[in-house]
């Protein structure tokens, strides 16, 4: 319905339009991923300033035309994260994490629990240098496949239920498998496994740390989850 | 549209192509150009002509040039021991305006945006990294965009350049608030930057 609407929203991209505009890819707790104009936003004397850069968590009001980009009226800073973009890894983290929710989370359809968990990341990355690990990313990449309803069974074989010797992974079964579902799988060391339950279930900023060689694997499991039952192709978490 | 003659089309679809112009836009524009004497009319084709028949790109620091060097690298009076790197050769007019800068430039073509696939070697990184590897630079002064990619830029050149040529010292232009401007529409970042490098009066 065309009019004024106001939101909050996470800057994941933008792009250059015009002579001085800008193109936004937002993130919204209410409304998913919305495109919008920053009209004269390049100007050095934009009223926006940098504002909607991306990593800026912001509240908007936005006017929605009949178009299917909105243009955007007000913008105030709630986060600006300043000191994730002067840490060249805190920044590359971030992006991966805009990254990742832009390509999986790609309609309006609202999902409050991605805005947040977007938000608690990039706050993370912000206040924490240390936090911008691999182990961290793939920790906060399983949880968006929780949110998106593609968490990978880990507590028993995903193709017959058993409880014991669960060492492979299989994306087409939906997660770890026991020696004799193995087919179509690969193998998903003590230590891996071990990782992705605890990364799952500890809270965002507690990761849990794991040898490269589990994080390699974890990862795999991770990405060929995505692409199986998202038919999202990321790039890995290196 | 289909009542024009093909020459005239032809002109209206070529300038609906420029940024910006639509086809409204592209008809005035051509109707206008019709309009004008072939005195008028025709310099703009040769100017057009001229520009994409003389002029590449410098063999230095990739700044537009006719000839192998651009008018700045073939400058001796410029110091070439201080490099300002930007984004594109369109960033090098309001740096010259200034009348404060006169070392040389590097030109990268763009800048890091893993987001849209532009790695380190998609943009002259390497070719600025050897430049200045091969001696005589003291200072790079990276002026990319103060966007998130031309922070993300800035910081991987200034990590490289620690690690390949740790005796060159590189500098990022300040940010502050822009002359004229309220303080109440600063944004945090730009407002806070502004305040951890202020000076003494």
């Amino acid at each position: 319905m065309p009019g004024l609407f106001k939101t909050e929203a996470v800057v994941l991209r933008s792009f250059r339009y015009g002579e001085a505009d800008r193109i936004l890819h937002l993130y919204t707790p209410d409304r998913g991923r919305i495109g919008a104009v920053a009209k004269g936003v390049r100007r050095i004397k934009s009223r926006f300033g940098g504002r909607l850069e991306p990593l800026f968590r912001v509240a908007l009001v936005l006017h929605e035309g009949r178009g299917e980009l909105a243009t955007v009226t007000s913008a105030s800073t709630i986060h600006p994260h300043a000191r994730l973009r002067e840490r060249p890894e805190s920044l590359r983290r971030a992006g991966q994490a805009c990254e990742a929710v832009l390509r999986l989370f790609d309609t309006e359809e609202p999902n409050a629990p991605v805005y947040n968990l977007l938000c608690r990341e990039l706050a993370l990355l912000d206040e924490r240098a240390e936090a911008a690990t691999r182990a961290q990313a793939l920790a906060f990449r399983l949880k968006l496949l929780l949110a998106a309803g593609f968490a990978p069974e880990l507590a028993a074989c995903a193709s017959c239920g058993e409880r014991e010797h669960l060492g492979a992974f299989s994306a087409s079964a939906g997660g770890v498998v026991c020696v004799g579902c193995e087919a179509g799988s690969f193998p998903l060391d003590r230590s891996a496994h071990e990782f992705l339950v605890e990364a799952l279930t500890r809270p965002l900023a507690d990761a849990p740390a794991a040898p490269e060689s589990a994080l390699a694997q974890a990862d795999r499991a991770i990405a060929e989850t995505l692409e199986h039952h998202a038919h999202v192709r990321l790039a890995r978490v290196a | 549209m289909s009542s024009l003659s093909p020459p005239v089309n032809r002109l209206i679809t070529e300038l609906s192509r420029l940024p910006g112009v639509g086809q409204r836009t592209a008809q005035r524009l051509a109707f206008h150009i019709l309009r004008l004497p072939p005195e008028e009319a025709l310099p703009l084709a040769e100017a057009i002509r001229e520009v994409k028949e003389k002029v590449g790109q410098c063999e230095v620091c990739f700044n537009l040039a006719v000839g192998p060097r651009c008018r700045i690298c073939e400058d001796e009076r410029r110091d070439p021991s201080l490099i300002c790197v930007v984004e594109e050769p369109s960033d090098i007019l309001p740096i010259e305006r200034t009348n404060e800068f006169n070392g040389r430039y590097h030109v990268l073509g763009g800048a890091l945006s893993p987001i849209d696939g532009v790695d380190p070697e998609d943009i002259r990184i390497p070719e600025l990294l050897e430049r200045v590897a091969a001696g005589g630079v003291r200072e790079v002064v990276v002026a990319t965009n103060s966007t998130t990619t031309g922070e993300a830029t800035a910081l991987y050149i200034a990590e490289q350049m620690r690690e390949r040529s740790p005796n060159v010292a590189v500098t990022r232009l300040a940010s502050g608030l822009p002359v004229g401007a309220d303080l109440e529409y600063a944004d945090e970042i730009t407002l806070g930057r502004a305040l951890r490098a202020r000076r003494e009066l």
